[in-house]
């Protein structure tokens, strides 16, 4: 049986004591699965991606991935398996070129030099930014910078990918281009998004959220056709379907 | 304020010439480090009336400007602000040392003047050699040269760090200029009374994103210490480098 799932069960967290973000998550994603997070801005989508790998631990209820408990002990072999991509990208790159950023982690895990230039390169040929691997962050476009914290995760080799707005200030084509190699990954996915067309086309499954708590947890076509649920929740259909 | 966006322009090319391909940015990046130190070394230990010495330890500057491919011109324009601060090192010793040495034509030169000249110079010889060392070598492999002589961790990282953090504080002031500027037309500056939510939304903003960088930083394994290329490797050319170096300097020094 794979042990490549995350569980959430009863998870309840607040930044403050008086204030709840999240109130009594549960559900579990499985191998494989590419779950999309849908929600109102403020619904707790970020915080959830958060919770999960370990940045804040003050929650109540329980957290397991790939049947490992997040707690302050086990953070960094959950930070193994987790690549958690940032929705500003600006926040994820921090090196002066595109090599040395998706070599950061590996090299922080001790790996040889020889393994980090085969995991550099290919997380490089997976998003295919190959040819610039040399470039300066601060010279690279938008969809370009985003590309290049995909590949800083997958340098890593995680089994899990959680990615919070990955379109967001994208172009139509550099949109067109992520979710074409989002779809080539087989991992794990969690997609935490309002670009409900980008869900439809890379999710087979959709968790609402609505003021801290899952509203709906479905199947991709069942929740984003079903326009009073959207509506209801500050949320509206894809346009492919407003169009139709 | 332009100032600042011209400020985060100048660290990206400082940044820029740092990865262009010349010998001596290719050279090992511990090996720059110790001629740098020893360079400062060396300069700091003439005395005073040792001027003319001084004045050939300009040799070291001069040549790693042209071996660099750093022009001079925006070498000296970069450090127009800390140089004019270097030059008032010793400004108040043609007033306490009155000392008579020679006569230049009915002009007395005394010994607080020279030794405010050697100071002066010395102090810019200084800061050119640490200007040329970061134009040349990347922030991480300075780092990675200073580790190697076994500065402490904590330091290097902090280094390391706050070199990263200011591009980051300068880009967020930047934006927040713009943004005041644009709802203030007119107005020179920054008015007073804005000063204080101005500087503390700078803060926060400047906080939220560090601790954001942070955050990926630990996602990515981090645990409080850079982890360096290890694929620099000494050679020849490196420890030849540094020998004829040391022997300018020496036979400078005593001879």
């Amino acid at each position: 049986m794979s042990h490549i799932r995350i569980d959430l069960e009863q998870v309840s967290f607040g930044y403050e004591k008086e204030q709840t973000i999240l109130k009594k998550i549960s559900f579990s994603v499985k191998e494989h699965e590419t779950v999309g997070l849908i929600g109102a801005n403020g619904a707790g989508k970020s915080t959830l991606l958060k919770l999960i790998v370990g940045l804040y631990l003050n929650f109540s209820g329980s957290i397991r991935v790939e049947d490992i408990p997040v707690e302050k002990r086990t953070l960094s072999k959950i930070r193994e398996r987790i690549g958690y991509v940032f929705q500003d990208s600006e926040s994820q790159l921090f090196m002066p070129t595109v090599y040395e950023d998706v070599a950061f982690a590996p090299r922080n895990y001790g790996l040889s030099e020889e393994e980090v230039d085969r995991r550099v390169k290919e997380a490089l040929e997976a998003v295919q930014i190959m040819h610039l691997k040399d470039k300066p962050i601060y010279k690279m476009s938008g969809g370009e910078k985003k590309l290049a914290s995909i590949a800083t995760i997958l340098s890593m080799t995680p089994d899990i990918i959680l990615m919070d707005e990955p379109t967001i200030a994208l172009d139509p084509k550099n949109r067109r281009n992520l979710i074409q190699i989002l779809n080539q990954f087989d991992h794990l996915k969690i997609i935490a998004s309002h670009d409900l067309d980008m869900v439809l086309d890379t999710c087979s499954r959709v968790i609402l959220l609505a003021d801290g708590q899952i509203i709906a947890d479905g199947k991709t076509e069942d929740i984003l056709t079903n326009q009073k649920l959207l509506e209801e929740n500050s949320l509206e259909l894809p346009l492919r379907y407003q169009f139709t | 304020m332009s100032k600042i966006n011209s400020a985060v322009r100048e660290i990206h090319r400082i940044d820029e010439i740092a990865l262009k391909d010349t010998w001596l940015v290719g050279l090992h990046p511990l090996i720059k480090v110790l001629v740098t130190i020893i360079y400062i070394v060396f300069t700091v230990s003439f005395s005073q009336f040792q001027l003319e010495k001084l004045l050939l330890m300009i040799l070291y500057p001069a040549i790693l400007f042209i071996l660099g491919e750093v022009s001079f011109r925006e070498g000296i324009k970069r450090l127009r602000i800390i140089l004019p601060l270097v030059c008032l090192i010793g400004i108040f010793n043609p007033i306490f040392d009155k000392r008579e040495v020679f006569i230049f034509s009915d002009f007395v030169v005394t010994s607080g003047m020279i030794s405010m000249i050697t100071l002066m110079i010395k102090g810019v010889l200084c800061v050119l050699a640490s200007y040329l060392l970061i134009a040349t070598t990347r922030i991480e492999k300075i780092c990675y040269g200073l580790r190697q002589i076994h500065m402490p961790a904590v330091l290097v990282t902090q280094i390391l760090l706050t070199y990263r953090y200011l591009s980051l504080l300068l880009s967020e002031a930047g934006k927040t200029w713009q943004a005041y500027s644009l709802r203030a037309p007119g107005q020179k500056g920054v008015h007073v009374k804005a000063w204080g939510s101005l500087l503390g939304g700078l803060l926060l903003r400047s906080m939220d994103r560090a601790s954001a960088l942070y955050e990926s930083m630990t996602l990515r394994g981090y645990q409080g210490e850079f982890h360096y290329s290890n694929t620099i490797t000494m050679r020849w050319k490196d420890v030849v480098y540094l020998i004829i170096w040391c022997f300018i300097f020496l036979v400078i020094k005593y001879i």
